[in-house]
């Protein structure tokens, strides 16, 4: 076992110690290396703009990365099973559009329509992301559905559902009147409190959240177990089908949640909402380190990810980079972040050996 | 008597740390050549050496007398040096055949595969080792490991080798296809082949060794003629001291009923895999389960464990029946598994040693729904104490340490279970000799603290050192029960040969 | 278990190459000399995603007017992937249909299917957006889209006094009205010395993705006055952003949607260039009702249909891309 794979030509023994302290040195920077990322970029961009680093920016720029980071936690609770959930933009169209249906046009029964107040909707919205997240859960494990091709599906599945409540059409006004007692629903995307806008101040409580989930609570610890050893975990006595349930739930929620925020901020509900929008997701967790075969990452790398994707986009649209730029621009980057993933490992194993 | 292969004043650092030092081996043409010693010693790393994997920090390679530069496994292979990894490299997605000829496969008009001479050559190569039975078309991954070991061996037999280096390749086969090896062995010796052969169980080599190298420490510490060795040299040198230390004995005076199984069943594809297993374990006793690989061992803890369904049969922990046969339920009553395959059923790799001890019982950590961090802290430290675990710290990666502290971290956190009975499968399996004493010390210290401990072994002289009462089982079956006084090579032999049940 | 395993498997191939044989058999004798032109009632409507209530009108009169003249519809969408587009042009070759109603993915990327259609002897009527190539389609009916952008343009001129920072939305890049009509606002407002773009950006037609880039763009530039955007989608989104940072900023679209006018009424967006998306449509199935019964087309290929814009003084009259009236 001890005296199997030995990564990297090793210095020799006399300077090794030289040599460690740089290493461990560049081990930090790679460890953090998100926000060393995140740093770099403020500067460059602040440097080539004025506007970037300036308050309202810096808040319009987090209240932009709060979407796709509320996306990307729940993205990242699956992942650490070793799971996938290509569903969250999907979802997140469906609650756009259930809400959005509530909201214009209510609930058609039997003998009239039924209007319900805005917290009420964004709860309805909210149990629809659990419900298809739940449906993605049960496919994963009692039908034994690999996640990427359960999930595959609901992509298309929930997508089209979205389409179909309104027949493919927008519901342009979600102001609600007073009379049907359903104003309000901008508080969410629109407003701010404390200067800061609410839909920040919801991911920083879905993030709080999150973390303690994932590092205080024995269902996160649970997590860690299934997604980095399932067969080891099952043995353990964890319920293992719980607990992917539970984080398929929890991702639908999340999506849900984002896609609530992104339409009372536009104001209106189209069934595109939030195309596409899984892979900024997973991106912003593999960003952030999280390991795509499970058991590896964390909530705050996965949160300053989405903080890297948003304030590098925001930044290039600030500048007036085109849009096929931007395109490569991101690309590079998160290959590069799993670029420097990959030396990370190596760098930790490498130092790992020396001590021992 | 010729030197085939040597190494000469071969050192080998990893960054500070020396894996070899200063090693001068030989290898005799036309010989077994065995080398032993504990886990870390340095075979291994020698053996990478000499078979291009790994190249030396210093000294020099010989081969037949020549200075020798093996800088790839590929060049080893040009100089007709094969290896048989103790790790399987094979395919298990491809059919033996395939296995055998992979990446060499035969052609047919320069371009097409050449399916029918594969399929007669690994033929050929099945009968040589004895398992004509099988056809060249079974997927590897369908064969068990013990037969999937035999595949590696046949790939390497279809090369022209003249020096054949072999790491525990018998770790995972049964006595009949032991001896099918061996069978294999001399027949190479014969042929003028040299093989090298790296081993852990000091019965069998015994059988088959001409000349033997012990290791320890990244030193060679002797170097002898097998005929003029006993086993009790051979472990004083790996380890220093006397060999009958190694295993303790239980001693606890046996009490209550706490484990009792009757009618176990559970289905297989062609048989039952486990077939109306009936046992009891009491407090303080140490049962051992002997048997071949296949005679269903590993699916009968399985199914006491709730992993595997049982489609007959029930089992009572402390006398009260527990239906529900689901893992949660097994492990509230008081069972609790180590497994055999510690990589792939008990660690979860990616979590730090505290985590996985906790792993189980994380629930009794929290208050309202958080974890008390010092609670988990100090129970932890309290179980790496306890067990003796050598570990660099708490949150170090539990693949950092020796597979002699994993299987403890595996073992600490089915204790935390608190068990009534302890179900371990393999425990020694792949550990060195100083942590299978430690192991076995601590399974009589278990027995002795009230627990009952029913374990699996498929080493002859382990379970004749261990347990109380040693039950062997043979197609599914328990086809023997002995009483410690009364074990006997023979008689546990031939009970795992027989076919039928005891009654 | 592994016996059942490896006869399954070879039995799903076959069954799937069994069915994938059926399905081209089909192709081929639909594909042959047998085919028989105008021998269905079938019309076939092809456009990009309904999401976008243009389209969904489109739509929707395209079928009227086929059902009214007595023919089948299938009503499919491409969304805007040129691939799909291909396999729904076969589709429409298979079911032998009589004409395809076709708003296309892309000009370069679509005439090989168009080709394909005419060689399957399937005459095809392009509606709203052109393709480079003339003699492969019957008929490329399109709003005349340069000169809708000019009438655009000189409305955001006029909205914002000739003068001052604006930025423009353009659409998606692979899209050639996206290309047109910047074209055609820039013709009008480069004219002004005074009109200053400050940022293009484009937003993909979508809402969404206005809104953001609409909010970052205003982070840069607090300075704006207008916001032009090439369709009515992210003229909308734009709205949505203006109306966040709760600034006074003409935002001026163009397609003439329902919500945009209905914005206009109150006040909102400031104008929207309507293109007549009902009407091309009905123009079109009357010309593949003429082709299927005379065998001829009954106009010039190329034709060209005026927009008509739309300010805060003839909004209440516009429904369905239709101006009342006009």
């Amino acid at each position: 076992m001890i005296d199997t794979k030995v990564p990297a030509p090793a210095p020799p023994a006399a300077r090794g110690g030289r040599h460690d302290t740089l290493a461990r040195a560049a081990l930090l920077l790679l460890r953090g290396r998100t926000l060393v990322v995140l740093v770099v970029l403020v500067i460059f961009f602040s440097a080539i703009s004025s506007e970037y680093l300036t308050q309202s920016n810096l808040i319009l720029m987090t209240k932009h990365v709060a979407i796709n980071a509320i996306l990307a936690i729940g993205v990242t609770f699956v992942i650490l099973t070793g799971g996938i959930d290509l569903s969250v933009g999907s979802i997140a169209g469906l609650s756009s559009m259930v809400a959005g249906g509530l909201l214009f046009t209510g609930l058609h029964v039997p003998g009239g329509t039924v209007f319900f107040s805005v917290a009420v909707v964004v709860v309805i919205g909210i149990v629809v992301g659990a419900l298809v997240g739940a449906v993605n859960g049960l496919l994963v494990t009692r039908f034994k559905v690999a996640p990427f091709i359960a999930t595959l599906g609901m992509l298309y599945v929930a997508r089209g559902a979205a389409q179909l409540l309104s027949n493919g059409g927008t519901f342009p006004d979600l102001a609600g009147t007073d009379a049907r007692g359903n104003t309000g629903f901008h508080v969410i995307g629109v407003d701010s409190w404390l200067g800061i806008p609410v839909a920040v101040w919801i991911m920083v409580v879905v993030a709080a959240g999150a973390i303690v989930l994932t590092t205080k609570t024995p269902f996160g610890r649970r997590i860690f177990a299934v997604g980095g050893n399932e067969r080891a975990a099952t043995l353990a006595g964890i319920r293992v089908n719980r607990v992917k349930i539970a984080v398929y739930v929890l991702s639908g929620c999340c999506a849900a949640l984002a896609g609530l925020l992104l339409t009372s901020e536009l104001g209106a509900a189209y069934p595109d909402t939030a195309t596409t929008y899984e892979l900024n997701a997973i991106a912003a967790a593999v960003l952030g380190g999280t390991a795509l075969a499970g058991g590896r990452g964390t909530i705050v790398g996965t949160v300053m990810g989405a903080f890297v994707i948003g304030f590098l986009s925001d930044g290039l649209v600030l500048v007036g980079v085109s849009t096929f730029w931007q395109s490569v621009v991101k690309g590079a980057v998160i290959v590069l972040a799993v670029v420097t993933e990959q030396a990370q490992q190596r760098l930790q194993s490498g130092l790992a050996k020396r001590v021992a | 008597m010729a030197e085939k292969l040597e190494a000469r004043d071969v050192s080998k650092n990893y960054g500070g740390v020396r894996a070899l030092k200063n090693v001068t081996f030989t290898a005799y043409r036309g010989k077994v050549n065995v080398l032993v010693g504990e886990n870390g010693a340095g075979k291994s790393t020698l053996m990478k050496i000499l078979s291009g994997s790994e190249q030396p920090t210093s000294g020099e390679i010989r081969l037949d007398g020549e200075p020798v530069r093996l800088g790839s496994p590929r060049d080893a292979q040009a100089l007709g040096i094969g290896i048989i990894h103790q790790e399987l490299s094979l395919f298990p997605n491809l059919t033996i055949a395939e296995n055998m000829f992979a990446g060499r496969e035969l052609r047919r008009g320069g371009r097409f595969v050449d399916e029918r001479a594969q399929k007669r050559r690994t033929r050929e190569v099945l009968a040589r080792l004895g398992q004509e039975h099988l056809s060249p078309d079974t997927l590897v991954g369908d064969l068990p490991i013990g037969q999937q070991q035999l595949v590696e061996i046949g790939r390497v037999l279809l090369t022209d080798v003249s020096v054949l280096i072999m790491d525990e390749p018998t770790s995972a086969l049964s006595h009949h296809e032991v001896d099918v090896l061996f069978g294999v062995m001399a027949e190479l010796r014969e042929q003028d082949v040299t093989v090298i052969y790296i081993s852990h169980k000091l019965d069998e080599f015994r059988r088959i060794g001409d000349w033997v190298t012990v290791f320890r420490d990244g030193s060679l510490v002797a170097h002898e003629s097998m005929s003029r060795t006993d086993t009790g040299w051979i472990v004083r040198q790996m380890v220093g001291r006397d060999p009958d230390s190694l295993y303790t004995h239980n001693s606890a005076p046996t009490g209550d009923v706490l484990l009792e199984v009757r009618g176990l069943t559970a289905e297989g594809p062609v048989r039952p895999l486990v077939d109306d297993v009936s046992l009891t374990v009491r407090a303080g006793e140490v049962v051992g389960v002997y048997g071949l690989m296949g005679a269903g061992r590993t699916e009968l803890v399985e199914c006491l464990m709730g992993v595997r369904k049982a489609s007959a049969g029930t089992v009572s922990i402390r006398g009260a029946e527990e239906p529900k046969a689901t893992v949660q339920a097994r492990l509230a009553a008081g069972l609790a598994l180590v497994p055999e395959d510690r990589q792939r059923d008990g660690l979860v790799q990616t979590m730090s040693v505290r985590d996985n001890i906790l792993v189980s019982t994380i629930g009794r950590f929290a208050r309202t729904g958080i974890l008390r961090g010092e609670r988990e802290r100090r129970t932890a430290a309290g179980q790496v104490k306890e067990l003796a675990i050598k570990i660099p710290g708490l949150a170090a990666a539990v693949t950092s340490l020796s597979g002699g502290n994993q299987q403890k971290v595996v073992l600490a956190r089915a204790l935390l279970t608190e068990p009534v009975v302890l179900l371990l499968d393999e425990p020694t399996r792949g550990i060195d000799v100083g942590a299978k004493a430690q192991i076995a010390e601590l399974m009589a210290r278990l027995a002795a603290e009230g627990y009952g401990v029913l374990f699996i072994s498929s080493e002859l002289a382990e379970v004749r050192a261990m347990a109380d009462r040693v039950l062997v089982m043979a197609r599914g079956r328990i086809t023997a029960e002995f009483a410690a006084a009364d074990v006997t090579e023979e008689g546990l032999v031939a009970a795992s040969a027989s076919e039928r049940a005891l009654s | 278990m592994n016996s059942m395993r490896r006869f399954l498997v070879p039995a799903g191939v076959a069954a799937l190459l069994a069915l994938s044989a059926c399905s081209s058999s089909s192709d081929d004798s639909s594909g042959g000399e047998s085919a028989a032109p105008a021998a269905s009632k079938l019309i076939v409507v092809i456009t990009p995603s309904p999401d976008n209530v243009f389209f969904k009108a489109e739509q929707d009169a395209a079928a009227a007017e086929a059902k009214k003249l007595g023919y089948e519809t299938l009503v499919l969408s491409h969304d805007d992937d040129p691939t799909k587009q291909s396999q729904e042009i076969d589709t429409a070759i298979s079911r032998k249909a009589a004409a395809i109603i076709l708003d296309n993915a892309g000009a370069d990327s679509s005439e090989a299917a168009i080709q394909r259609a005419k060689d399957n002897k399937i005459p095809t009527f392009l509606i709203d957006r052109e393709i480079n190539k003339t003699g492969v389609a019957v008929a490329q009916i399109v709003s005349n889209n340069a000169q809708g952008a000019g009438l655009g343009g000189q409305e955001f001129a006029k909205l914002m006094g000739n003068k001052g920072e604006y930025a423009e939305l353009t659409g998606k890049a692979t899209d050639t009205n996206a290309g047109v009509r910047s074209q055609g606002y820039h013709g009008i407002l480069d004219q002004y010395p005074d009109m200053k773009m400050v940022a293009q950006q484009s937003a993909n037609w979508d809402q969404a993705e206005a809104l953001q880039k609409t909010q970052t763009i205003l982070q840069a530039h607090p300075a704006i006055k207008g916001i032009i955007a090439g369709n009515d989608t992210m003229a909308l989104g734009a709205w949505a952003a203006v109306q966040a940072a709760k600034k006074d900023i003409v935002v001026v679209g163009f397609d003439g949607s329902p919500d945009v006018v209905n914005s206009i009424t109150k006040g909102g967006i400031k104008a929207t260039v309507l293109q007549p998306a009902s009407k091309i449509s009905q123009m079109a199935v009357q010309q593949a009702d003429e082709y299927i019964k005379n065998g001829k087309a009954s106009q010039p290929e190329k034709q060209s249909i005026d927009c008509v814009l739309v300010n805060a003084d003839n909004a209440a009259s516009v429904t369905d891309f239709a101006v009342a009236g006009s």
